[in-house]
């Protein structure tokens, strides 16, 4: 659906918040605590299709965008050009980070973007007096910022050097009805996930979201044997992203190797797996793989598509 | 959509139930080719299909006011045929909202919702109700919200969770189902409530749709068919009064097949949830007398074909056994052989 | 072999655990569990438990079922996350124990279970909604509305028991020949 632009506000040099309404003034799709939409970016060169967490909902949606230095461009080029009253192509709200409805604690774990599913957490954790507890991590330069988004009370606590924050300590004080959730960079939530595996917590308790876990990599040749296209996979790009650059339609539902939706056939190369999704087993046989965040170990891949 | 609401009929005792030559042609008849396997057929429930059935998002049809009553009897009789448990309050305002809307959208004579903010205000004509509430607030309704709008649309339903990639059937309005107890299957994981179908967890059906199910995306809903045959067109065909229809069962007759045997189809649609991110499941019945379906001779001598060549375990499961032959000597006269096109579709637009 | 059956097998202490707790309503733990448990602390029914030698194993006997549930409750309404819970018997046990520990917070991963002992079932009558409990037979009658009821295989983990229907619903008094299935 096409969205209109109604609100940028800038909570740091580097953090923006866009509020967004239905460009035809009808009411929007309801949202929900862990929700995300998919922005269509139109950059200079090309569309990036980026996620971003609804740290807000209801008449309006709200985003967060974050320049980093590395960005993979739709969020750098958003932050700067983003302008009130600009029309912009959004997906229908898509939750995989949703709160476990039996918990009867919730405690989360964020870093430096991480926070954004989690501002919308906590209206309905108030909402519906559940208990929880918040530790965010940032950096010193970043604390301001983070400070003013987190919201007031005891619960959230910022903590801006390693060392105020032991983590062992924490997981192991928490009764078994609580249900932990980590969001932020690849080795911070390594970092919470194994210190709380360490201490016996199952998997079941244990929610994660990542953010576009693509990262690039060694460019690689596609070609899809349905199509009858011949690709490049540049080292800038996953290889979704170079497939609906050339105008192709693949399934895409998280963009961050997790759901399943992207996996398409292999038939030929030796596909480079970076998702969470296919089993141990299923990587090896390589017989498919998911599009979003994977490569390619040879030079080239057929794919059934 | 035009719906003209008959007077109630009754879908018990006396059985007055009869389908009009409009409902007969609407039917959603199950089976496009000549005989029968189970698969996950699901495709997009967007408007339009085979027959006017598939027309809007919740159908409604002549016997809406027949099916509420029969639903309020077997509630006033047994409470335990709509539960939710506690964790699911979010699942049912997502369902009053999605059920008001689309009912309000596609069948406006009869239907209104007025939202200002929280403050809804629903109208709902052939069942003379009227009533103001806030969203969100269970006790300005009087029922809780699941039980509240299910008690006004045909059809059962269900709300599954999901959590620990799966799918937990954890609430439900059942008053006419096919021979399954909300209150035994109630909690239970998408396996576990499937247990009892045979031939089909061999063959992998049910992984592969639960894996779909789990991604099922906010706005694309999905819909599929199901069948059974009913003695008598009965809605409340539950395990728990199974001593009351049991014995229907063994009344057929040569003499009385016609009149008697029901083809029973759901329209199954699952519907993804915002608030809650649960599925809604909804299985809306239609029943049929094989006298009046075999006014349309595509389906008379379609129907033959599949039950006469049915597979031994599911013919069981769909408790045929007793009169399948019956109806296979039902059907075969209307049946002259000739190659049927594939679908569903009628293919006559009068009888 | 109908899907909602309970299938028992994988028990083994998790080595993930933190801390772990076996409670049994048999007067004796099977031979195969005993060797790798012996230092799990256990919840066992009888005051008196041959087989077990209670300096053996941290072992905390109770009178009844129901008084070690409710100890049960207790405990894990003050434990930490990181506890492995496995529990060995009876089915109807099994599940009750289940419910305990579900209720409390404990999840897939956290509970084990592992049928021993007698084969019996407890049977819940789809017409009058009554419990039967003890069940060895494929047919029993209702202890609440009198109907003979077939003992089937669907099972509930919530309700904790088999479904039982009328078995001659169709044809009032035709039952089928009467055998004992769960000794």
């Amino acid at each position: 659906m096409i969205a209109r632009i109604a609100n940028v506000s800038a909570i740091s040099e580097t953090i923006k918040r866009i509020v967004l309404e239905a460009a035809d003034g009808s009411a929007l799709p309801a949202g929900a605590p862990g929700a995300h939409i998919m922005l269509n970016i139109p950059g200079p060169r090309r569309v990036w299709k980026n996620a971003y967490s609804l740290v807000a909902f209801g008449s309006a949606y709200e985003i967060i965008v974050r320049r980093v230095q590395n960005s993979r461009g739709g969020s750098a080029w958003l932050h700067d050009h983003a302008a009130i009253g600009e029309t912009i192509e959004i997906s229908m709200p898509v939750n995989l980070f949703p709160m476990a409805r039996t918990a009867q604690k919730h405690l989360l774990l964020s870093a430096g973007i991480g926070i954004t599913p989690f501002l919308a957490y906590v209206p309905a954790l108030r909402a519906h007096e559940k208990k929880f507890e918040w530790h965010h991590c940032c950096k010193l330069a970043d604390a301001p910022a983070f400070a003013a988004l987190l919201p007031p009370g005891r619960e959230a606590i910022l903590h801006t050097q390693r060392k105020t924050l032991d983590l062992p300590a924490l997981l192991k004080r928490q009764k078994l009805n609580t249900h932990l959730y980590v969001c932020g960079p690849a080795k911070f939530m390594d970092t919470a996930v194994e210190a709380a595996q360490k201490l016996g917590w199952p998997g079941a308790k244990i929610h994660t979201e990542s953010f576009g876990g693509a990262t690039g990599g060694a460019p690689f040749r596609v070609k899809l044997a349905k199509s009858n296209i011949a690709l490049d996979v540049g080292p800038e790009e996953s290889l979704l992203e170079a497939m609906e650059n050339a105008g192709l339609n693949p399934p895409c539902l998280c963009r961050g190797g997790a759901c399943g939706e992207c996996e398409l056939p292999v038939l030929e190369g030796i596909p480079d797996h970076h998702d969470h999704f296919l089993s141990d087993s299923q990587h090896k046989t390589g017989a498919s793989m998911m599009t979003c965040v994977s490569r390619a170990k040879t030079p080239e891949l057929v794919l059934d598509f | 959509m035009n719906l003209i609401v008959k007077p109630p009929e009754t879908f018990r005792g006396d059985f007055s139930m009869r389908n009009s030559e409009a409902a007969i042609l609407r039917f959603p008849f199950p089976f496009h080719e000549d005989s029968y396997m189970y698969a996950v057929n699901m495709e997009p429930h967007v408007s339009g299909g085979p027959t006017a059935a598939y027309d809007a998002v919740f159908d409604l049809d002549e016997h809406y006011l027949g099916d509420m009553q029969d639903r309020a009897l077997v509630l006033e009789e047994d409470p335990a045929r709509c539960q939710v448990l506690p964790h699911m309050m979010d699942a049912e305002w997502d369902t009053l909202e999605l059920l008001m809307e689309n009912i309000a959208r596609d069948y406006p004579e009869h239907f209104s919702l007025t939202r200002d903010g929280d403050n809804w205000h629903w109208v709902n004509r052939p069942m003379q109700i009227d009533d103001t509430f806030t969203f969100g607030r269970a006790e300005t309704l009087p029922y809780p919200p699941f039980e509240y709008i299910t008690r006004q649309v045909q059809g059962d339903f269900t709300i599954q969770d999901q959590r620990d990639n799966n799918l937990f059937m954890d609430g439900g309005m059942v008053t006419s189902q096919a021979d399954w107890s909300l209150n035994f299957d109630l909690g239970m994981a998408f396996h576990e409530w499937h247990g009892p179908v045979p031939v089909a967890h061999e063959i992998g059906v049910f992984d592969r749709a639960l894996k779909y199910l789990l991604r099922l995306q906010y706005g694309k809903p999905v819909r599929r068919l199901n069948w059974t045959l009913t003695v008598n067109p009965r809605l409340d065909t539950s395990p728990e009064n199974y001593p009351l229809w049991g014995p229907d069962k063994a009344s057929v007759t040569p003499a009385n097949v016609g009149e008697k045997m029901c083809l029973r189809v759901e329209l199954q649609t699952l519907t993804r949830l915002p608030r809650s991110n649960a599925i809604l499941f909804g299985i809306r019945g239609y029943l049929i007398r094989l006298e009046e379906l075999a006014r349309v001779k595509k389906w008379a001598k379609r129907l033959h074909r599949v039950i006469r060549d049915m597979h031994p375990e599911i013919a069981e499961y769909k408790g045929m056994v007793r009169y399948r032959q019956m109806i296979v000597d039902y059907l075969a006269p209307f049946d002259d052989g000739a190659v049927l096109n594939p679908g569903t579709a009628p293919e006559q637009s009068s009888l | 072999m109908i899907k909602s059956r309970p299938i028992y097998d994988n028990f083994r202490i998790d080595p993930a655990g933190r801390a772990h707790l076996l409670v049994t309503d048999l007067s004796r733990l099977p031979v195969d569990v005993l060797p790798e448990f012996s230092d799990v602390e256990t919840w066992v029914v009888h005051v008196v438990a041959p087989g077990i030698q209670a300096q053996d194993v941290a072992t905390k006997a109770f009178r009844a079922v129901a008084d070690l549930l409710a100890s049960l409750g207790a405990r894990l309404a003050r434990e930490p996350v990181g506890l492995r819970l496995y529990a060995v018997g009876t089915e109807p046990f099994l599940w009750d124990v289940n419910n305990v520990a579900r209720a409390a917070g404990l999840g897939g991963g956290e509970i084990f279970l592992k049928h021993a002992g007698s084969l019996k079932r407890r049977v819940y009558c789809s017409h009058c909604k009554t419990m039967n409990e003890d069940v060895t037979k494929n047919i029993v009658k209702c202890r609440g509305c009198g109907a003979n009821l077939f003992v089937r295989d669907h099972f509930s983990r919530r309700l904790a028991a088999y479904m039982g229907v009328a078995v001659d619903a169709e044809v009032p008094g035709e039952i089928p020949q009467v055998e004992v299935m769960y000794p």
